[in-house]
């Protein structure tokens, strides 16, 4: 049995017996349950194929859970109506390995997207839009297209454009995936720069150098299952998985 | 004011993505415009084959009725007055044998003639105009009964031809409803498809509009504008290229076949215009909406 981790405040995400299973027959989640509190700073880790990404597009809604209950702030996201998804999306700030900026717009525009989208004035839009440049040290380049930055850059864009709605919850699926270690850790401080703002942090990697020095909370997972659960984990304590398969 | 900012936006976005992907915009035009053509000259065949018909139909919707020289005025005014009384007559008029001759005599072509003849052997006659075509024959079979009608040639009734008018009619009608149902379908489908391949060129974008809480038609209707924007370009370009082979055309066909009464009707241009355009836009934005459907679904 898989024991959560004791937290004093409600959690922004709960995941109660959650199975995915694909058409295929494929189980890429069973039996799922865990709590993330308000301001928690969680890394998921695992090989590939066991189980971070499904488990992340559960959490933005991607998909839908086949089995069990999944809570985030309060919303079953099973449950959750076309209709309210952007709504719910807009309380989450999203970062993808890939970064999925607009190449034929300009930093400013791919930050002020979501709130064209919102239909909110000019005004409000350039003051959020540099707010939120100013928090990732981007300031100066909002006339720049996403070629001419380089890689650290363009994560740094898609960090903004994730907080531009002040989102409570940030996910980030391998942020650091496609960056050199001086970049990543660049990332990383201004991840943790916005978790220290109260912002809870759920974040999929691979890199364990980064999980190791951070000591957060976390969240192992193979073949689908959560092997491990530490508050002040490391990459690669010794899973207890095979005892739990035994 | 939200709504119009949102609606602003899609605008923008709609005109610029329709230059930043050039090549897609440029076939997706032609292919609308292609299918514009072949609707407005369908629709420019039609009126003129309308013109056509409607003048022949103008013809052969009056029937005259030559008047026996013994038959007493009285009895004429009465027959006058049933058919004024019909429901299914417009008009009747009653021509004197002084008229007949007058109008006979004024057409250069009879000159000879008329120096030849003696007194007056043109019959009176009594014209009738009708409502429509079919009830032509009802009045020649009623002409025909009556006892004042010249026996030799009673009336100008062309049964074969009216009857073959009418079938032509008919058919004309069902092949134009046919013909613009199948256009219809086809320009759908290819609009459908050539939006489609735009989209799924995009299909990035749209997936990254979803994620960061855009609504469906937030993420539509930048597709739909363009569709539009696209619809109505090409439907210019459709209009410009008809109305410059418009009127060269009927000059030529009017040459070739001067007994067919067509003529260039400068009325039309306006409704043509008005047609392609109309089916330019909804063209484009149903091919969009359509389109675009699969991939913006949340």
């Amino acid at each position: 049995m898989l024991i959560a981790p004791e937290f004093d405040s409600r959690p922004v995400i709960s995941f109660q017996q959650v199975w995915k299973t694909y058409p295929n027959g494929t189980d890429a989640l069973r039996n799922i349950c865990f709590t993330v509190p308000e301001g928690d700073y969680v890394f998921l880790v695992g090989a590939s194929g066991a189980g971070k990404s499904s488990l992340i597009r559960l959490l933005i809604r991607e998909e839908k859970p086949t089995r069990g209950r999944l809570f985030v702030r309060g919303q079953e996201l099973g449950s959750l109506h076309r209709r309210q998804l952007p709504h719910f999306r807009r309380q989450v700030g999203l970062v993808f390995q890939d970064f999925k900026l607009l190449p034929r717009m300009t930093v400013h525009e791919n930050v002020a997207f979501p709130l064209h989208a919102l239909g909110e004035s000019g005004r409000v839009i350039a003051h959020q839009v540099g707010a939120a440049l100013e928090t990732v040290g981007l300031a100066a380049m909002e006339r720049s297209y996403p070629d001419e930055l380089s890689g650290g850059e363009q994560q740094r864009v898609a960090i903004a454009r994730a907080l531009i709605h002040r989102p409570r919850l940030f996910i980030a699926d391998e942020p650091t995936g496609n960056l050199d270690p001086a970049t990543a850790w660049e990332i990383m401080q201004i991840i943790a720069h916005i978790n220290a703002t109260g912002v809870t942090v759920v974040m999929a990697t691979h890199n364990r150098e980064i999980v190791d020095v951070m000591r957060r909370r976390v969240v192992a997972m193979e073949h689908g299952q959560i092997v491990r659960d530490d508050r002040r984990g490391k990459y690669d304590e010794a899973y207890p998985a095979a005892a739990l398969r035994r | 004011m939200k709504l119009i900012r949102q609606l602003l936006f899609a605008a923008s976005s709609a005109w610029q993505n329709f230059w930043r992907n050039l090549a897609v915009s440029v076939a997706a035009v032609m292919s609308i415009a292609l299918i514009l053509m072949l609707a407005g000259t369908s629709l420019l065949l039609g009126h003129a084959l309308g013109q056509v018909l409607d003048s022949y139909r103008h013809r052969v919707s009056v029937l005259t009725i030559s008047i026996a020289d013994n038959t007493p005025l009285p009895a004429v005014y009465d027959f006058e007055g049933q058919l004024q009384a019909r429901p299914d007559v417009v008009s009747v008029r009653l021509i004197t044998k002084d008229e007949e001759l007058r109008t006979f005599a004024s057409d250069p072509r009879n000159q000879q003639i008329i120096e030849q003849i003696e007194g007056n052997p043109l019959p009176a006659k009594i014209e009738v105009s009708v409502a429509h075509l079919d009830d032509i024959k009802r009045i020649d079979a009623l002409a025909r009964q009556w006892r004042g009608a010249d026996r030799t040639d009673p009336t100008d009734y062309q049964g074969d031809f009216v009857t073959n008018m009418l079938r032509l009619s008919t058919w004309l009608t069902i092949a134009g409803l046919g013909m613009l149902t199948v256009l219809t379908v086809a320009s759908v489908v290819i609009v459908m498809n050539t939006i489609r391949t735009a989209v799924y060129h995009r299909r990035d974008e749209i997936e990254l509009m979803k994620l960061v809480g855009a609504t469906e038609w937030f993420v539509r209707g930048p597709f739909v504008v363009e569709g539009v924007m696209t619809g109505v370009i090409a439907a210019s370009l459709a209009l410009g290229l008809l109305l410059a082979t418009y009127r060269p055309f009927v000059d030529r066909f009017r040459a070739e076949l001067f007994f067919l009464p067509l003529a260039y009707d400068p009325r039309f241009v306006p409704v043509l215009a008005q047609d392609l355009l109309v089916a330019g836009a909804a063209l484009g934005a149903v091919g969009s909406y359509v389109g675009v459907r699969r991939f913006v679904r949340l």
